[in-house]
């Protein structure tokens, strides 16, 4: 356990799937050689492959205190990446039209809103991911060289990059698939939630621009925090895979809307249009209650009262979602 | 069955030669090494072929390979066990060639990264692959030399008795390494000259080694990229000792 933990809620009822965190993370941080491949953060479409595709299903993590095996995935589950003969068309006088080559087969929200079918209702939802900085990171365990360790200020899980030696053996052993090989250093490398912004007192740059306003940061242990609130106070916030056992500092708020079409003015339990079951599969059955105590609070407000809990989802300024206090974690030396 | 038998096999020659080392007892006859003297010089053994090597004796050292490390490991076979030595000292060098049988060419030419920042560029070198591991080899030998020393931990040796790891990679070429222990391996930053070839399923890899006198140990490894070789998941020898 470190000393304090930083930790992000994702309000996924508010993600727009419109990439704008993905985006910031990219040209801050792996817009570089060798990490065209790499998100450290990606938002993905629910239900759906996920990037790479079917990283929730191959492995990783812990079951009765033991590392589980996991392969690696290979760019085929990432989607190698195209280039278009734009020199060919506009420039060689060719009358192809302009295609990608090689063709492509895959990529980071490939299957953006596809989604899955609830009877005759079409549904999805959108699923921002990061590294879950974890109190109990399997990558952690798994590297041979002690690259990876968890910063003891703050619990940000960090790989040295002068230690690492490209083993790859994190990779396996993150039931997540969020720490990515870059094959022109040789060595792997992951998000570092924004460290050295929260040091400076800025926020994640994936939270800082999200126009959804649907990311929420501080410290876990941190009474004020919007996010201490939301999964210790409130409780209406689950990490992602409890069941893998790496206790991710990453929290999800499920989705619960819309209705059905026909369940309109009823129970968001009723009937729901995100079938239980795989949000379940996604949070673990402790979904339930949260789905429970998150319609309470809406009829409150519904009824005329006032929802504190709905009030911090809303998050209308900076200052409400994000409690980034680096006098708090400062180590004296 | 048989990968189990292997596994312990390999495990008995690991254990007994970490034992050996442990205790410091001299290595078995069979275990010495002859040094040609050459007269040619360094760069003519490095880049002369397989030609310029015929003359020099051959030993074929036997290869185990490491138990496997973390219970999520996928078991390996022994595909490689025999690694050939040739050994040559000329003005200022030891001169290594190693040879072994491996049907996986395991190696690639990775893009080259332009000079210029890549905030500069419009297009990004691209990571190909990112599971592929490549072929590989290596020379061990302590660092404090001296007649009569007891001979390193065979896991990269200790505190007491640090190791050089002269370490030759098919895609990514030579480099120093220096250790204390198993997981303390790490880069001086300093290449060393080498050559290798991949012709009809063998490498040879030829090493330019310090000059090591007489009663130097060595071991030697080999990674075979297509078993997913890296870390100390490889193949290797016992203590060698330098005539």
């Amino acid at each position: 356990m470190s000393r304090h933990q930083y930790a992000m809620v994702m309000d996924l009822n508010k993600c727009l799937g419109c990439q704008t965190c993905t985006i910031a993370c990219k040209k801050l941080w792996t817009d570089r050689d060798g990490t065209g491949y790499v998100y450290w953060n990606n938002v993905e479409t629910r239900p759906g492959l996920g990037y790479p595709r079917q990283w929730d299903r191959i492995g990783g993590g812990w079951k009765d205190g033991a590392l589980q095996p996991s392969p690696l995935p290979t760019m085929d589950d990432y989607g190698h990446a195209w280039e278009y003969n734009y020199e060919q068309r506009l420039y060689e006088g060719k009358k192809q039209p302009v295609m990608p080559s090689p063709e492509p087969k895959s990529g980071c929200n490939w299957d953006e809103d596809v989604g899955g079918m609830n009877e005759d209702e079409n549904y999805f939802f959108y699923l921002p991911r990061i590294c879950n900085h974890c109190t109990h990171p399997a990558c952690l365990e798994a590297c041979p060289r002690k690259a990876i360790y968890k910063r003891d200020e703050d619990g940000i899980v960090v790989i040295d990059q002068d230690r690492c030696q490209g083993y790859r053996y994190c990779i396996k052993a993150c039931p997540y698939k969020k720490i990515y090989f870059n094959e022109v250093t040789g060595k792997s490398e992951k998000c570092i939630f924004c460290y050295p912004r929260l040091e400076k007192g800025v926020v994640n740059a994936c939270a800082a621009q999200c126009p959804g306003r649907l990311r929420f940061v501080g410290l876990l242990d941190d009474p004020e925090s919007p996010v201490h609130k939301l999964v210790l106070v409130h409780k209406i916030a689950l990490p992602l895979f409890p069941e893998k056992g790496t206790q991710p500092n990453v929290f999800y708020v499920p989705p619960f809307n819309p209705p059905k079409r026909e369940n309109y003015g009823k129970s968001i339990q009723e009937n729901p249009r995100v079938p239980l079951d795989y949000l379940i599969y996604l949070f673990g059955p402790e979904v339930k209650d949260v789905i429970v105590r998150l319609e309470a609070e809406l009829k409150k407000t519904q009824e005329g009262g006032r929802s504190e809990a709905l009030q911090l989802l809303i998050g209308r300024d900076a200052e409400t979602r994000y409690h980034v206090r680096p006098q708090l974690v400062q180590i004296q030396l | 069955m048989r990968t189990r038998q292997l596994v312990i096999v390999a495990s008995a020659c690991f254990l007994l030669s970490t034992t050996w080392a442990q205790t410091g007892a001299k290595p078995a006859d069979g275990q010495s090494l002859s040094v040609a003297a050459s007269s040619a010089s360094a760069d003519s053994l490095l880049n002369g072929g397989l030609a310029a090597w015929s003359q020099i004796a051959v030993k074929h050292v036997a290869l185990n390979r490491t138990p496997p490390l973390y219970d999520t490991d996928e078991p390996a076979t022994l595909e490689i066990s025999i690694v050939d030595v040739r050994l040559a000292r000329v003005s200022k060098s030891l001169l290594v060639q190693l040879s072994w049988r491996d049907p996986t060419h395991d190696a690639t030419t990775l893009a080259e990264v332009p000079n210029t920042p890549p905030e500069t560029r419009f297009r990004k070198v691209q990571t190909e692959a990112d599971d592929r591991f490549f072929d590989a080899a290596a020379v061990m030998f302590p660092a404090k030399s001296g007649s009569g020393a007891i001979a390193p931990s065979l896991q990269m040796g200790d505190v007491e008795h640090p190791v050089e790891i002269y370490y030759w990679n098919a895609t990514r070429g030579a480099m120093v390494m220096q250790a204390q222990g198993r997981g303390t391996t790490r880069r001086t930053g300093q290449s060393f000259p080498a050559n290798s070839t991949y012709q009809n399923g063998q490498w040879n890899v030829i090493f330019e080694l310090p000059d090591l006198p007489a009663g130097t140990t060595v071991a030697f490894a080999v990674w075979n990229g297509s078993q997913k070789d890296r870390d100390g998941r490889k193949y290797f020898s016992v203590w060698q000792v330098l005539e």
